[in-house]
């Protein structure tokens, strides 16, 4: 389907500069918290501007913008765009009673603003698009990609998921019963038996392609589904597999996207029983936190290990050690709702 | 297809009200308590969301407006398509819509859960804008690829690019696509900040215009292969496509269009078309000072002759979110019916471009209609639908 | 107020409302223009700056191609403060 070459990731773990993600960042006040870089390269008069999720994924793009000499597409994917200024503007009207408004926030709050500030830093006339169908944002994003190196053979793209948590998002959320209650430490998060998960948000931007040569990772195959019913998840799997994964072939890693919601494990737990037998599993919600796009985290990683050849210890459920992993399984879910599988390969 | 918008609530009604010049636009807003009522022309739907709620038999907690916009159009659309309930929930039936708005029409009750002064309202999993296509999706059960584009006002014309995307590539076999958006407390005020909105009824293309009027709608088209589409009622052929952007400014277009201009040539590239073959542009013409000015520009850029153009958004106002899939039904409608419909109170051209819209309804040959989409971000989309 | 006092407040504010955060405020000039060159804000700070000047002098300018006028740098904007502040 197609090639990753880079792939940057802002997140709440050591996942941009000098990457280490042995030591393992906790949550403050029940949430995942991206640590954020100086954003050198995004001049001052532009980040003054910015929110955080288009600050975030400005800056994870930026190393990709200079490293390549010219892209032909900017494709993200967000399930809450700029929700922080969204509320600044709101709070303005409520404040000001309708008065006379300063108009910042809402330019900035908009979906697309984060693809829209990468093609003007970039001065990038070509495609540009935001999707912004929740848990499936990043994933209708990569089938973007997909289908636009199908139609222009040889171009390259800028991929990536991003969110935000702000106070007014995660206020909203947690009304809605996605967040636990209680504080817990992520290496807890697994051992919870109770509703919600942690907030978490992250950048992770992609340069993608056609061309085999050099690249990272491979993703040959997504399929998604809208669903809160374990019997239709199972087959679509089983379908996964015996279509994309030929039978002598290894599932080196089975990536998981469990989040410590007691009410959304069983399909996890399903899906890992499907598996063949001994698969290693490896979770990620503990550095990531959960978020609409947290599968683009995922498949950064997906990158990471296949660099690293190895699987960092913190992550795998159970004492098995993965060593050059080549074929790798995601699956997440998002609210148990929307689903995805991803299959990343090693080039 | 299926429309709802200021002029009507259903593609004749629509058709109606653009053949006999019926604006839509009014100074009588009632969705909400705004100081903007009294002040501000909207092109406000017709019918009020307790309505929708009883005509649509819809009784789930927590829907907004916009998803029950989008609900009559859609609905609309299936009874015109004949699509079978098994085609509808097939894995093979993408539903590839926009909205800018979301559930923040329901602005007070965002706030209110957003700044915890409340237990939380039913609303709390409906205020992003995908919030309308789960909706929908779960109302009919669908199992297809399911997205939702944000780009500001070029959304819905991009979602009918992705649907098409979609069904090339093989990802779908047919893809319903549209967008939805209606008024909200959030984007009046919003508009109004940057000093878009204009106190008047909107005058597209016009010398002494002075901004847009927020309008609302939904509209969803179905689009199918050349392969299936043996015995069905066939409006139009989708035959070209193109996004682009104008990385200049976050509110507004470089002074060439260059956005503008790419999408539009790219739209004709991909159709195989050259610019002498449109018939006729449906302009993105807001009227604010920028676009239209700018629009009016690429077009000079692009056509040695400029074809017949106008702008429908003085009908219904700027639609954001819906305006690209309401102004590809009008487009669609121009083929079938063979004429055009003009730039409602147009009186004197921009100086610095001279372009005069179509003033009056006129019935002319019409093969190819050019339909265009601008929005915040720079970015710029373009579609060509075709006569069968 | 005197007036070097009140630009010296007036160039708090603009960094403080336009958020920015690369500038020290005792850092711009007088003269200084604040779009296009110098400062280098755009259109919609000078929205913004009506707006300020709004909440904190209690000034309305209704245009803001009528602002732009005004808002050529801090003594335009200091001495038409001076002359129309309500507050």
């Amino acid at each position: 389907m197609l090639y990753i070459h880079q792939a940057y990731c802002i997140s709440p773990q050591k996942t941009f500069q000098d990457v280490d993600l042995q030591e393992l960042h906790e949550p403050a006040e029940k949430r995942l918290l991206a640590i954020e870089p100086l954003y050198d390269g995004i001049p001052p008069g532009v980040l003054r501007r910015m929110g955080r999720a288009v600050r975030m994924g400005a800056g994870a793009s930026m190393p990709i913008i200079k490293n390549t000499a010219e892209l032909d597409g900017i494709i993200i994917g967000t399930g809450k765009g700029g929700m922080e200024d969204c509320i600044k503007f709101l709070n303005q009207i409520v404040q000001y009673e309708e008065g006379l408004l300063a108009p910042g926030n809402f330019v900035q709050s908009t979906s697309n603003a984060v693809a829209a500030q990468v093609g003007m830093m970039s001065k990038n006339r070509s495609y540009n698009t935001t999707h912004v169908h929740r848990g499936h944002a990043f994933e209708n994003a990569l089938i973007d990609a997909v289908m636009q190196l199908n139609e222009f053979p040889g171009s390259n793209y800028l991929l990536g998921g991003v969110d935000e948590i702000s106070d007014f998002d995660y206020n909203i959320e947690n009304l809605d019963g996605a967040y636990k209650q209680e504080s817990i430490s992520s290496k807890d998060l697994y051992q919870t038996d109770t509703p919600g998960s942690i907030a978490g948000e992250g950048a992770a931007m992609f340069l993608v392609n056609d061309q085999a040569e050099n690249a990272i990772a491979c993703i040959n195959a997504v399929n998604m589904l809208h669903s809160q019913d374990l019997a239709q998840l199972e087959k679509l799997l089983q379908q996964f597999i015996s279509t994309h994964i030929p039978a002598g072939e290894k599932i080196d890693l089975f990536l998981s996207g469990e989040s410590g919601d007691n009410r959304t494990l069983k399909f996890y737990t399903a899906c890992e029983s499907l598996l063949p037998v001994n698969t290693p599993v490896a979770r990620f919600k503990h550095l990531s936190g959960e978020y609409a796009t947290a599968s683009s985290f995922a498949v950064w990683l997906a990158c990471y290990i296949m660099q690293q050849q190895k699987v960092p210890g913190n992550m795998m459920n159970g004492p098995v050690e993965v060593l050059a992993p080549k074929t790798i399984l995601l699956y997440n879910n998002y609210k148990g709702l929307q689903h995805s599988f991803i299959l990343i390969r090693k080039n | 297809m299926g429309v709802i918008s200021a002029v009507g609530n259903s593609v004749a009604e629509n058709h109606k009200s653009l053949v006999e010049g019926l604006c839509g636009i009014r100074n009588e807003f009632d969705l909400f308590p705004t100081k903007y009522a009294e002040l501000l022309p909207f092109g406000q739907v017709r019918i009020s969301t307790a309505d929708l709620l009883k005509k649509l038999h819809v009784t789930d907690p927590g829907v907004t407006r916009t998803s029950l916009l989008a609900l009559h159009a859609l609905n609309e659309m299936l009874q015109d398509a004949g699509l079978s309930p098994a085609a509808l929930s097939s894995s093979e039936t993408a539903l590839a819509g926009a909205s800018t708005v979301g559930g923040m029409c329901l602005t007070d009750e965002l706030y209110a859960d957003a700044n915890k002064k409340t237990d939380g309202s039913p609303y709390t999993s409906s205020y992003d804008c995908a919030s309308v296509n789960m909706y929908l999706q779960k109302h009919y059960k669908m199992n297809g690829i399911i997205n939702t584009i944000n780009t500001a006002c070029s959304s819905s014309a991009n979602s009918i690019m992705y649907g098409a995307m979609l069904m090339k590539n093989g990802f779908a076999k047919r893809a319903i696509v549209g967008g939805v958006d209606s008024l909200a407390k959030y984007t009046i005020n919003g508009f109004n900040a940057l000093h878009i909105l204009s106190s008047e009824k909107c005058t597209p293309f016009d010398e002494d215009r002075k901004g847009l009027n927020l309008g609302e709608g939904a509209a969803f088209l179905l689009l199918e292969k050349e392969e299936d589409i043996a015995g069905k009622k066939v409006y139009a052929e989708l035959t070209g496509f193109c996004n682009a952007n104008d990385a200049y400014h976050p509110s507004s277009l470089s002074d060439e269009g260059d956005g503008p201009f790419l999408s539009m040539q790219g739209a004709l590239k991909q159709a195989g078309l050259s610019a002498g073959q449109v018939s006729f542009i449906n302009a993105h013409g807001t009227g604010t000072e920028n676009n239209d000015e700018v629009e009016s520009k690429a077009m000079l850029r692009l056509f040695e002759k400029v074809p017949a153009f106008a702008s429908t958004k003085a009908y219904t106002g700027h639609t954001l979110g819906a305006a690209g899939a309401v102004e590809a039904v009008y487009s669609i409608l121009s083929l079938i019916h063979q004429e055009v419909y003009p730039t409602l109170r147009f009186k004197k051209a921009i100086p610095s471009t001279g372009l005069v819209p179509v003033g009056s309804y006129k019935k002319m040959p019409v093969q190819h209609v050019m339909s265009n989409s601008f929005g915040f971000g720079g970015n710029c989309s373009s579609l060509i639908f075709s006569k069968v | 107020m005197e007036t070097a006092e009140l630009k010296k407040q007036l160039k708090q504010q603009i960094v403080q409302f336009l958020n920015l955060t690369s500038v020290n405020p005792d850092d711009i000039k007088d003269d200084e223009p604040l779009f296009g060159e110098g400062l280098g804000l755009d259109s919609i700070d000078s929205i913004e700056l009506i707006v300020l000047l709004s909440r904190e002098y209690g000034i309305d300018i209704k245009d803001p191609k009528e602002g732009r006028k005004i808002l050529v740098d801090i003594n335009t904007m200091a001495a038409y403060i001076e002359q129309h502040r309500t507050k």
